[in-house]
């Protein structure tokens, strides 16, 4: 045992001498202990105002103007913690009553503790509160602001007044090769007037074009306001359970039709097999062509099962046999 | 002195010169150029086989060099609008020799920076989808928008004031070019006479343009810079970056037109026409635009820094200290602070100074858009290990087209466009020989009236009776 392990040990047996003899002492004061009783109501909702009485009592007898605080057991990111939420002091009869509001949807463990004027440690009374589902929360921020004039329509008059001054200068440039031809009459094989027509019907096409384009699905393109447009992503949560929606795993009947290399097709997208084999089979960076190399369905089913190289391997459980011959039909065909 | 007359000519003759001579050297320039073009379009059709997957672009940091490459193009686009639009909003007098090929060098840029949104994409025929399925709540559809305006402005821009000069190449050049150039000016001039009405109107589309284009162009680069902004990432997260990226285009753009206009007035002999006047006033703006590019960063890293949110730690280490803390202080160090200085001292404040300087500013400008892009990539948005990047040969050979490509346009346009506004800088030859006649004029009255009135028109003493021996 080293130096310093000799210390570490002698002063831990220090602190555990003069703990216990701090015990022994206060021995006597816990016997005359303060008493706490509480009233609180058992279930609350998120949002409402909860009050909480504190009655303090030493042998009987209230206790005046004695400090009491509220806590709960609060836990965010995996930490838990105990939190102050309230605090009171004892009237006449020795009653404090304290007034938070509800935010936490789980209170865990609550408890009303003394805080003096005696030094003498009182343990707290501990009690719960349930928090029933429903209620409202404070504050919840929405997916976004609507601001009056703020929208689609303002962009696409911004573009269109934009848009439209370009146009304006190209039937300018229009006049100036009109003007030219009005002078000279004779000479109007040497220069021409159609480019900057041109010009014009372009700008003033690409002009409309524009706002075509963002009006045509006002929903998808230009409908700033409307919140279902944002909703599009659904809100999942963290160790819930989800069924997959795209084809392939959820959705077998799809692939039911009767022509196997068609069925096949649709399985071989919805496994993710043209991930790395591309879209027909024909091989890509990753995995290996199929087209030729492909063999006999026996050889090509032992592949799938088993997963050669650093292909990942497919079981009974995922991919049938069945779904793995339309496959083949579907590569056989030339994908 | 010279008589009016005379100088236009001479000032047709110098315009014109590029399209009567050329020489060997030209066809080597443009040899070479082929090349580095050519190499690019095979790296380009290896990678429109292959995908993406031929560069070194992966998911975790999925933008590099081409979107860089993108960001650079579309801030060297700025130069023809701050250049020929402020000035001409302005009415400064010295711009007219440096108006036409700023605006060449915008939609040159612009289309050459397009093209590299193309290039990043790994299926350029689905480009049209923008188009018909874009929605406007992805900053993606705000960029396309303002781009095509900004391209669509850009070239009427250019195309406007060219006429008058489209329409002198016409009439000059018939019969000493082929037959393809004499159909472009024929075309293009568009019957221009120089009538009073056709100047009118041609002055009413210069004025509309010139007038939306500086709001457009603004736009087009808040809106690139949006494509980051809009995004939670540490580094990109900013409001300053709209300032930043505005304000770096202009930087760019200047020095890009400096470089240009010092190789064509070297190669053209046009030192009579861009004089070491406009050198000088180019390069206070450029200086003047420096100081702002180092107040916007310190007001930036230091709003940043002193917060230092989660992952800010990462992204000022990785900066200021490891991968790319050496482009970090070539950008601060020779792209912001020496420029300044060389402005600034009278000594380096030559036409090879300037030059130097904006060379400068555009290597670190380049290399401050490829690490605002890495570097925002970078920063682990969760716990894994911070993915490394740098371009391969595909992605080098293909930028490097990008940029050869841009000079082979300017090359070729050099060839067949004036790239003088002869008419404007006849114009502006005229006032100011008006003005030197209304002095001499006025000096000339002053000494025969005496000294009472020469000490009102100017303190000067001695200038009265020189105009007066004149």
């Amino acid at each position: 045992m080293t130096y310093r392990h000799r210390l570490l040990s002698a002063r831990v047996s220090i602190s555990i001498l003069a703990v216990a003899t701090i015990l022994v002492m206060a021995a006597p004061a816990l016997a005359a202990t303060v008493d706490i009783a509480v009233g609180a109501p058992d279930k609350v909702l998120v949002g409402q105002d909860v009050e909480v009485k504190a009655v303090l009592s030493e042998d009987g007898v209230p206790i005046e103007g004695a400090e009491v605080a509220l806590t709960y057991q609060a836990s965010l990111g995996g930490e838990s913690t105990r939190v102050e939420i309230a605090t009171g002091t004892t009237d006449e009869t020795g009653t404090a009553v304290m007034f938070y509001e509800q935010r936490a949807d789980d209170n865990g463990e609550m408890q009303v503790t003394y805080l003096g004027p005696g030094t003498n440690p009182v343990s707290p009374y501990v009690f719960t509160i349930a928090v029933e589902p429903g209620g409202e929360q404070l504050y919840r921020s929405e997916s976004g602001v609507e601001i009056p004039f703020v929208n689609g329509t303002l962009v696409i008059l911004l573009i269109t007044g934009v848009w439209s001054l370009i146009a304006l200068a190209a039937v300018y440039l229009v006049r100036v090769g009109r003007e030219g031809r009005l002078e000279e009459v004779l000479s109007a094989d040497d220069g021409s007037v159609w480019i900057s027509v041109l010009l014009a019907i372009v700008a003033v096409i690409t002009a409309i074009g524009m706002v075509i384009v963002f009006v045509r699905v006002p929903v998808l393109n230009t409908d700033l306001t409307d919140p279902e447009v944002y909703d599009r992503t659904q809100i999942a949560y963290i160790g819930a359970t989800y069924p997959y929606q795209g084809f392939g795993l959820d959705e077998e009947p799809s692939a039911q039709s009767g022509d196997p290399a068609f069925d096949g097709g649709k399985v071989y997208f919805g496994y993710g097999c043209a991930a790395c084999h591309g879209v027909l089979g024909q091989g890509a960076v990753v995995g290996p062509t199929l087209e030729d190399e492909i063999g006999s369905l026996a050889q090509f089913i032992d592949d799938i099962r088993e997963g050669p190289r650093d292909m990942p391997a497919y079981g009974e459980a995922t991919l049938t046999e069945a779904d793995i011959e339309k496959i083949y039909r579907f590569l056989d065909e030339g994908g | 002195m010279d008589t009016v007359t005379n100088w236009r000519e001479r000032l047709i003759s110098k315009t014109t010169r590029p399209t009567r001579v050329t020489t060997y050297k030209y066809w080597l320039w443009l040899g070479f150029l082929i090349l580095i073009t050519g190499n690019g379009a095979f790296q380009y059709w290896k990678q429109w086989q292959d995908g993406l997957y031929v560069t070194d672009m992966r998911d975790r940091i999925s933008w590099g060099l081409y979107i860089s490459m993108f960001i650079f193009f579309t801030g060297v686009s700025m130069a023809g609008t701050v250049i020929s639009a402020m000035l001409r909003a302005a009415n400064a007098q010295w711009r007219a020799s440096i108006t036409r090929v700023a605006e060449f060098i915008t939609a040159f840029a612009l289309m050459i920076g397009a093209g590299f949104i193309i290039v990043d994409m790994g299926r350029p025929e689905r480009i049209f989808n923008v188009y018909i399925h874009g929605r406007w709540q992805s900053p993606i559809m705000w960029d396309v928008m303002a781009i095509t305006t900004y391209l669509t402005a850009s070239l009427i821009y250019l195309y406007a004031p060219m006429i008058p000069d489209l329409a002198l190449y016409r009439d000059r050049l018939a019969g000493k070019v082929g037959a393809v150039r004499s159909f472009i000016y024929r075309t293009l001039a568009l019957d221009w006479k120089g009538s009073p009405t056709q100047f009118k109107l041609l002055g009413k589309a210069i004025t509309i343009m010139t007038l939306i284009i500086i709001p457009i162009a603004v736009s087009v680069h808040s809106v690139v810079s949006w494509i980051f902004g809009m995004t939670l990432r540490v580094g990109w997260n900013t409001a300053i970056f709209g300032i930043l990226f505005v304000a770096g285009a202009v930087f760019s753009g200047l020095a890009t037109l400096i470089i240009i206009m010092a190789v064509l007035r070297k190669t053209y002999h046009w030192e009579e026409y861009i004089t070491e006047r406009q050198f000088k006033y180019l390069g206070y703006m450029l200086a003047s635009l420096a100081l702002f590019m180092i107040y916007i960063n310190v007001s930036e890293y230091l709003t940043a820094g002193f917060k230092f949110e989660e992952g800010s730690e990462f992204a000022f280490r990785q900066l200021f200290l490891e991968e790319f803390s050496g482009m970090f202080s070539f950008y601060i160090i020779f792209g912001l602070v020496v420029p300044v200085a060389i402005v600034l001292i009278p000594k380096t404040r030559t036409i090879g100074g300037i030059v130097v300087a904006a060379v400068l500013v555009n290597l670190a400008m380049f290399i401050e858009r490829y690490f605002l892009v890495v570097t925002g990539l970078r920063v682990p948005l969760m716990p894994y290990e911070p993915a490394s990047y740098s371009p391969n040969f595909v992605e080098w050979s293909i930028a490097a087209s990008g940029v050869a490509m841009f000079c082979l346009l300017l090359t070729v346009t050099v060839k067949i466009f004036p790239m003088f506004a002869v008419w404007e800088m006849t114009e502006e030859h005229d006032a100011a020989m008006a003005l030197t006649q209304a002095e001499e004029t006025l000096m000339h009255e002053a000494a025969i009236a005496g000294p009472r009135l020469s000490t009102e028109v100017s303190p000067d003493s001695g200038r009265p009776a020189e105009g007066g021996a004149s």
